[in-house]
């Protein structure tokens, strides 16, 4: 059994990457529960946008910040271009799937023809600062993200439950004919929230631009836990993400220390199989 | 007229569903269409509310052409839907499915007034405004879906079966409601199949049979035609 700060660390360590998880999940939450389209190229276009913050970083000297400025909006471009297509196409959420698949897979091909598929780095100074809170270590980038995916994620519910706009977006996931029927005009919403979904994978790419090694390949790395975390933070609720990314992240964690590295991957579907059995209605 | 419907023909897919309509509702009035299961009741008031599209045939509301017009674009003219089986947003609170009926700016201005209309007609409904809407009793729930619609102050209201599965004292109260619509100044359009009830409260009245409109009058004559009498009070 490893020591109590092991364990802490561990802990402290599994949220504050849950966190990219939880942010990750964000984006697809929001179009799978509330368009029914479920957005697999999500993971490539966060790595879309990593690599640009890394390209824009290491030639140009952009800072990370200036780069998010201009990845972002970016991003948001192309999800509701995305969205162009799913309407044009009238995509359902089977179709989705298959759509959004290749999508990603060509994006993964531009990425590699581009970068190659050699790993890319980019350093920083950021990535190798911590704060020290008695015998733990905290990663500042990594805890500047979670502040970035909680206020994101706050700033998301509170949008949906207060606004106009949210309230027009879940109505419309209930019963589209209903909401149209007292005027609101779902077309032109879901090229908002795809667009929104897609600005989140900026954000997050941003950040795995900062922390991680990209590799082209990287795009699938997440897909399996992201999907599980989307499902246990319950469809639509951005709240729910980020806080199912966090527990995802530190039940990993903790499996790592407690057991071994190779039961990391194990954890996030019995989380998700033990939610399912004890509530069929989850999903 | 405030509704006029010249020859309307809708219909699911391949499937034609109401043939060859014709209907008016003038500024005020509650005009009622009766008719037995499966004769396209639905169908007819979904079309104009503008959850169906017409095949064939003129709609008009206060003179603009409706059936060129986005589905969401109907409410703005005026028209609020009370659908068959009430459709709630069924996760979403009361007060929230209130809200989506003043969803259009022009309604939204006065969200305030109108909320507090819905809860003086329906004072239950505050005392459970935070509630999601699946959690409510059928007769409270279409006190919502009444409410819904009026919160988009609307020029006509359409109900789709209003008293469907009801408790006979609900009914009544539902009723009564409908005629405070009408005094209020909207007009009504009424699709019942409790005829007695509906023909009581109506100006004039439809009879669907099979998608096509059989007989057409006053509540009063319709009620001494020999088929009426038969079919519908079975007397
Ligand atoms: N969504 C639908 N798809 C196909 N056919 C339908 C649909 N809804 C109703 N119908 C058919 O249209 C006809 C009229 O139905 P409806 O308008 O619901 O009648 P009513 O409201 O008078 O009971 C029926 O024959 C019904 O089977
Ligand atoms: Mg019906």
């Amino acid at each position: 059994m490893p020591s109590a700060t092991l364990l802490g660390q561990a802990l402290i360590s599994g949220v504050l990457a849950g966190g990219l998880y939880g942010l990750l999940a964000m984006g697809l939450s929001l179009s799978w529960g509330l368009l029914r389209l479920v957005n697999l190229s999500h993971f490539a276009l966060a790595f879309l946008a990593a690599y640009i913050v890394y390209e824009l970083g290491t030639s140009y000297h952009v800072e990370p910040w200036w780069s998010a400025a201009m990845v972002v909006p970016l991003m948001f471009a192309i999800g509701a271009g995305q969205h162009w297509l799913f309407d044009r196409f009238k995509v359902n959420e089977l179709a989705s799937l298959l759509i959004t698949f290749s999508f990603a897979v060509i994006l993964e091909v531009a990425i590699q023809l581009y970068w190659t598929a050699d790993f890319r780095r980019y350093e920083t100074e950021y990535a190798t600062r911590s704060i020290k809170a008695g015998p733990f270590y905290i990663p500042v980038l990594e805890l500047v993200l979670c502040i970035v995916a909680g206020l994101l994620a706050w700033g998301t519910w509170l949008w949906l439950r207060r606004t106009y706009v949210g309230k027009a977006l879940r109505a419309a996931a209930e019963d589209p004919a209903i909401a149209a029927a007292y005027g609101v005009d779902h077309k032109k919403l879901a090229y908002l929230l795809s667009g929104i979904g897609a600005a989140y994978a900026g954000i997050a790419g941003t950040f795995i631009a900062l922390i991680a090694t990209l590799a082209p390949a990287q795009i699938w790395a997440y897909l399996g836990v992201v999907f599980a975390v989307v499902i246990i933070g319950r469809l639509g609720n951005p709240m729910g993400a980020l806080l199912a990314g966090m527990l995802i992240g530190a039940s990993e964690s903790i499996a790592m220390a407690v057991l071994s590295p190779a039961w990391a991957p194990v954890v996030s579907f019995s989380v998700l199989i033990a939610i399912l059995l004890w509530d069929p209605e989850w999903l | 007229m405030l509704l006029e419907a010249r020859n309307l023909h809708i219909g699911y897919g391949d499937a034609p569903a109401v043939w060859d309509v014709s209907l008016e509702v003038g500024g005020g009035e509650i005009v009622a269409v009766i008719g037995p299961n499966g004769a396209g009741k639905t169908t007819l008031i979904n079309a104009i509310a503008g959850l169906l599209r017409c095949r064939r045939g003129e709609l008009r509301f206060d003179g603009a052409d409706m059936t060129r017009i986005n589905a969401h674009a109907y409410c703005s003219h005026g028209i609020a839907l009370v659908p068959e089986g009430r459709r709630l947003f069924a996760k979403m609170s009361v007060e929230e499915n209130l809200e989506l009926g003043c969803y259009l700016p022009s309604a939204r201005s006065a969200r305030a007034q109108s909320l507090e209309r819905v809860y003086s007609l329906f004072p239950i409904l505050r005392d459970k405004r935070r509630q999601p809407a699946a959690e409510l009793s059928g007769g409270q729930q279409q006190m919502v879906a009444i409410g819904r619609a009026l919160m988009a102050k609307p020029r006509i209201v359409l109900f789709d079966e209003p008293s469907l599965g009801l408790a006979p004292t609900v009914v009544d109260a539902m009723f009564e409601i409908i005629a405070r619509v009408r005094a209020d100044g909207a007009a009504v359009l009424l699709v019942e199949q409790n005829v007695l009830k509906a023909l009581g409260i109506a100006d004039r009245a439809y009879v669907l049979e099979q998608g096509r409109i059989v007989a057409e009058g006053l509540p009063g004559d319709l009620l001494q035609q020999p088929h009426i009498r038969e079919a519908y009070l079975g007397v």
